[in-house]
């Protein structure tokens, strides 16, 4: 039945006279099969355009003419003018012999002869544009001239006629726009499985290949395994404040390049977010440091670090549970410490502390007022 | 003594690594993989402790506690899962868990974490204590200042579970005993579950727009 609508950017149905299931020609059942409804319906609508001056006979012929049997080869066009034409004759006189005055006979040829235009091209061209014009000129006609000033005309007749349209073309139209849903529906859901396959072919896939390649490297497999799993919670879970260009997403980044150049996982925890300005940048980068120093030194197989943005001031405190050292006995060489950490964070305007007893493991506090 | 666990997690792997982890130190009497299996399971088994995915394919690890929790009081249910999505996380511990861990939980922490929730305290991994913080982040004056408010000494203790200190070495650094500790947050976690907060859900609404 959806065959009928595959066509043309307006999916109006193709029709073709049906050869199973016809009364007499076909054509009846062939329009119901293209409308998607039920034949009687159709047969009724001719029924009742037949007693209308006998248009329905008149038009029966020309449709009988203009459309091909089945899924044989359109009719020659000699055939099918003539069959057209008849058609629009026929019906402009049939519904003349109705007792339609004029004022209701050509707005319905114009509104006729817009259709077909729009229905004889496939693409969104000019002759489509034309047709609809057609349609709304013949629509504005016939309520100017029926229901404007000194509108005269006994309309009975004419809505059995209208009636018995919407019969036909009610069902189809609604059907049309349930179609044109689940279409859309489908089409959503392909792209998001396409973009879902990719992401999976572009990392966890190669994460899988790498995964097999190093088998051998505990500690090089347990770092891919948290790169992926951070990606692909990053776009699972996508977290407001990742996205933006603040700190939050800053020190993510950080704590990532740790784990990556390290292989110790940071356990990353952070709330609230600021933007990011030369002195949260000096900031991040302290607490860069920090990570990668309890990587590098520590020893211990995971790293904590907890970003709090509270109203007064930032804090961020890197802890391990590794080695430590005395700070007394601290020697001057490790120049992480004392440039990278202590003297960037006073230059910031900030503070940074170090906990650390041999055993221990190591804290590293860093705090900067927030600016106003 | 072993604690009596029921298992409810839709990935078998994972069952497995937990059970091989758990093995001696905890008895797993039970196991399933959806809310509909898990319910009746913990109605007939009436363990100490649910360890329950956040996520199941025909709900969540909060449709099992709703449904259980009611006639089954004595069971203590602790989440456990991959997410870190924090309405998630949050909305489990609403529903009545008891705390929340992360699956890449050492198998040690783990064993700790069933034997802290089968005694009826809060297990707060450090991202928990992340979410909680934030969520009662200082904002407008609550209506009701007794549940609604962190007092300072949570808050510091939060902090401390965010930084990565475990409840012996936050009760070292605060000077108080261990059953202080886990005292504040369990009152915390009351906080957090009979809280009706506005700005707890408009917290978990902005997270999942935005």
């Amino acid at each position: 039945m959806s065959t009928a609508f595959s066509k043309g950017p307006l999916s109006l149905p193709r029709f073709a006279r049906e050869e199973r299931g016809r009364a007499l020609g076909g054509v009846c059942s062939g329009i119901a099969a293209g409308l998607g409804v039920d034949p009687t319906l159709v047969r009724l609508t001719f029924a009742l355009l037949a007693l209308a001056g006998g248009a329905g006979f008149v038009a029966y012929a020309g449709a009988w003419l203009l459309l091909p049997l089945g899924s044989e080869p359109p009719h020659s066009s000699k055939r099918r003018l003539t069959g057209a034409v008849l058609l629009a004759l026929t019906a402009v006189l049939g519904l003349r012999g109705l007792g339609l005055s004029d004022s209701v006979v050509w707005p319905a040829a114009l509104c006729a002869g817009g259709l077909l235009l729009a229905r004889s091209s496939d693409t969104r061209g000019a002759r489509t544009t034309v047709g609809i014009i057609l349609i709304g000129l013949g629509v504005i006609l016939f309520v100017d001239r029926n229901f404007g000033e000194g509108a005269n005309a006994t309309l009975l007749e004419p809505s059995g006629v209208v009636i018995a349209l919407l019969l036909v073309l009610g069902p189809w139209s609604w059907r049309l726009a349930g179609e044109r849903d689940a279409e859309r529906t489908v089409r959503i859901r392909a792209e998001e499985r396409s973009e879902m396959a990719a992401r999976v072919h572009d990392s966890v896939l190669q994460t899988l290949a790498l995964v097999q390649r190093e088998a051998g490297d505990p500690r090089r497999v347990a770092a891919l395994a948290r790169r992926q799993e951070r990606e692909l919670r990053a776009w699972l879970y996508p977290d407001p404040h990742a996205e933006g260009a603040g700190l939050a997403s800053a020190i993510d980044a950080a704590a990532a390049e740790v784990e990556e150049l390290h292989g110790v996982p940071v356990e990353l925890v952070r709330t609230g977010d600021v933007p990011l300005d030369e002195r949260v940048e000096a900031l991040v980068l302290a607490a860069r440091e920090a990570m990668a120093n309890a990587a590098r030194h520590s020893g211990a197989d995971e790293i904590s670090a907890f970003v709090d943005v509270g109203d007064q001031e930032i804090s961020i405190y890197v802890r391990d549970r590794g080695s430590g050292f005395d700070p007394a006995v601290l020697v001057d060489g490790k120049h992480g410490i004392a440039e990278s950490i202590r003297g960037r964070m006073a230059r910031a305007g900030g503070a940074a502390d170090l906990t650390s007893s041999p055993g221990g493991g190591t804290e590293v506090e860093l705090r900067l007022p927030r600016s106003t | 003594m072993r604690r009596r666990v029921v298992l409810v997690d839709d990935h078998d792997l994972f069952r497995a690594g937990v059970r091989s982890e758990l093995g001696e130190s905890v008895e797993i009497v039970g196991e399933a993989r959806s809310v509909a299996e898990a319910v009746p399971l913990i109605r007939e088994l009436d363990p100490e402790v649910v360890l329950l995915d956040v996520h199941l394919p025909d709900g969540g690890g909060a449709a099992v506690i709703a449904q259980v929790a009611l006639e089954r009081p004595g069971v203590r249910f602790l989440a456990l899962s991959v997410s870190d999505a924090a309405e998630d996380v949050i909305g489990v511990i609403r529903a009545g868990a008891r705390g929340y861990v992360t699956k890449s939980i050492s198998g040690p922490e783990l064993v700790d974490a069933v034997r802290r929730t089968a005694d009826g305290d809060a297990v707060f991994s450090p991202r928990l204590a992340g979410f909680v913080l934030d969520a009662f982040r200082s904002g407008e004056a609550a209506v009701d200042p007794e549940l609604d408010v962190l007092t300072a000494r949570e808050r510091e203790v939060l902090q401390l579970i965010a930084r990565g200190y475990r409840y012996k070495e936050i009760a070292a650094r605060l000077h108080l005993s261990v059953k202080t500790v886990e005292s504040h947050v369990s009152a915390v976690l009351r906080k957090l579950q009979l809280s009706n907060r506005n700005e707890l859900t408009r917290w978990a609404a902005q997270r999942r727009l935005i």
